[in-house]
């Protein structure tokens, strides 16, 4: 019987080395903005909506009632603009509306913007938490 | 007196180690030249007298052959001045325009010949399908077409990305989370793709090296196979030869003598068994000539779209606010009016579904009908198919071009669309 060691050598170095390549192409760090951000003090921002560009998203100020959306349109990753009247967003890429509460009215996103958890550090700063969703409801209330 | 000098370059000591030959007079120069010059062997030494007419293949295959040099010519060009860094990109890219001697002259030209090489690839694929041109033997070269055009899309799409301009951002962002729909494995693609989670350095990175390594090379490799086959297959698609062989000898018509060397193996037994002549003419001049002025022409074509268009530029790229409508680069815009629906049968099902349609035609249409015949009447159904098909793609598309305004509502190109913010 013929065991062909030398085919099955060979086979398996170039599987690894394939293997070995495709993992070399995930980077391991990433040089891109923080998803924990930490802004300033709540008496910073004024009433309304304040947009974050470099993480986009909007900073819901209701008197003493912070909230925190998204910006990024679920549907294709367009920042949306928020609706002047305050009624809600629209994506201008694909054109999906979205209701002041995130919620898709029309358009072809496939979920609601999501909202973050803001929380108040030791330092008396908002931070914005990216990494996870909280419902439209929920707020700090400072 | 060009012809004089070169004669005489080709008669002395030095031009006969280069050129063996030099310019043919006789058929027997003719033969030869066509092979023992390098360039002139890759086709061979006497072509159908079919071949060489323009209505056969509208030149479509040697325009993007030229086109592709250009783009390799013009493209390493640009390399000497382009830093892939997103704040010394955009600054390349200004450089260019206004400080380079010819810098924009050539930034036209590349960019020109690739919108040409993407729109010259679809009517070269419909060249081939028209004319039942995929059938056996040559089905496999279709699918290696079928791959080329994928790599001219990626081509176009890396280089896309380049200017870091407003135009090039977002294009490249709708079009990797257009992937990110994909099942299974969408959000690792995009993520490897851009080599992060958001549109950066490391993207622009990446989308460098493939536009001006990995991609060229592929493509560069895949056309010289594309090439090969087309001649090893029997040259371009014809109808069968007419069995003239009783003919013949009716007419009492003894053909011309020959003398036959072995050139090289080919498939199948040789055609000429049995048949009548071929009706063929030398490669050179006929088909030498007619390649050199329709490189002239191709290249005159894009100079001439470069001297009196300017490639676009927009504003330095800015991740806070999308262009309003932001569109995908023009040959996309037929799946983006169908993204604009659902992102997931836009984007993933319906290519997906064209793409093995397209790969698996010439196994699925195997009958030897029509080959070679514009629009044959025994091929009605296949024509239809592939009709609908590229009518739909080519109305979405043009929808999508002109039809689409702010917030990707229906418009007509004639409005003065106002952006809103």
């Amino acid at each position: 019987m013929q065991l062909m060691l030398g085919w099955w050598a060979a086979v398996f170095a170039i599987s690894a080395t394939v293997a070995a390549s495709v993992r070399f192409m995930f980077p391991n760090v990433l040089y891109e903005p923080s998803l924990r951000m930490k802004a300033q003090r709540p008496d910073d921002y004024p009433d309304g909506a304040t947009f974050f560009p470099e993480h986009r998203f909007f900073l819901m100020k209701n008197g003493k009632q912070f909230r925190a959306v998204s910006a990024t349109c679920t549907h294709l990753g367009c920042t949306v603009n928020r609706i002047a009247d305050g009624s809600g967003f629209r994506c201008p890429c694909h054109g999906s509306v979205f209701d002041a509460s995130g919620a898709v009215t029309s358009g072809p996103a496939p979920k609601a913007l999501a909202w973050y958890p803001v929380t108040l550090s030791r330092d008396e700063r908002l931070v914005i938490d990216m990494t996870r969703q909280v419902s439209p409801e929920e707020q700090l209330v400072v | 007196m060009l012809t004089r000098t070169w004669r005489k370059f080709c008669s002395s000591r030095i031009g006969r180690s280069i050129f063996r030959v030099g310019l043919p007079g006789s058929d027997l120069e003719r033969a030869r030249v066509g092979v023992s010059s390098f360039l002139l062997h890759i086709q061979p030494v006497k072509v159908q007298s079919r071949s060489l007419k323009f209505r056969t293949t509208f030149g479509l295959g040697l325009i993007l052959l030229y086109l592709f040099l250009i783009l390799i010519v013009t493209g390493v060009l640009l390399m000497f001045y382009y830093v892939p860094s997103p704040e010394l990109a955009y600054r390349s890219m200004k450089d260019l325009e206004f400080v380079v001697t010819a810098g924009m002259l050539l930034r036209n030209m590349h960019r020109w010949a690739a919108h040409l090489m993407v729109l010259g690839v679809v009517l070269h694929m419909c060249r081939v399908f028209y004319t039942g041109a995929y059938k056996p033997p040559r089905e496999f070269n279709w699918v290696i077409g079928v791959v080329l055009f994928l790599l001219t899309l990626g081509l176009s799409f890396t280089g896309y990305l380049l200017p870091w301009d407003q135009l090039a951002f977002w294009a490249i962002t709708v079009g990797a989370n257009i992937s990110s729909y994909a099942p299974f494995v969408g959000e690792k693609v995009r993520f490897v793709l851009l080599g992060g989670n958001v549109v950066g350095p490391s993207a622009l990175l990446r989308f460098y090296v493939l536009h001006v390594v990995l991609l060229p090379a592929g493509m560069a490799f895949l056309v010289a196979i594309h090439l090969w086959r087309v001649r090893k297959d029997g040259g371009l698609a014809r109808p069968a030869e007419p069995d003239l062989i009783e003919e013949e000898f009716a007419e009492f018509e003894l053909p011309p003598e020959k003398t036959y060397g072995l050139m090289e193996l080919a498939r199948g037994s040789s055609a000429a068994v049995g048949t009548a002549q071929e009706d063929t003419v030398f490669s050179w001049p006929h088909l030498v000539f007619r390649e050199i002025l329709l490189l002239m022409l191709t290249v005159a074509g894009v100079l001439v779209l470069a001297i009196f268009w300017n490639a676009p530029l927009e504003e330095f790229a800015n991740p806070a606010h999308p262009p309003n409508p932001a569109k995908a680069p023009w040959y996309f815009l037929g799946l983006q009016e169908l993204v604009a629906h659902s992102a997931f049968w836009g984007g993933v099902v319906v290519p997906t579904l064209l793409l093995v349609a397209l790969i698996m035609l010439p196994y699925i249409d195997t009958k030897p009908d029509g080959v070679g015949v514009w629009f044959s009447s025994q091929r009605k159904t296949a024509i239809l198919i592939f009709s609908i098909c590229l009518i739909t793609m080519t109305v979405l598309t043009v929808i999508g071009s002109v039809f689409r305004g702010p917030n990707w509502d229906f418009t007509v190109p004639w409005h003065p669309n106002v952006e809103e913010h």
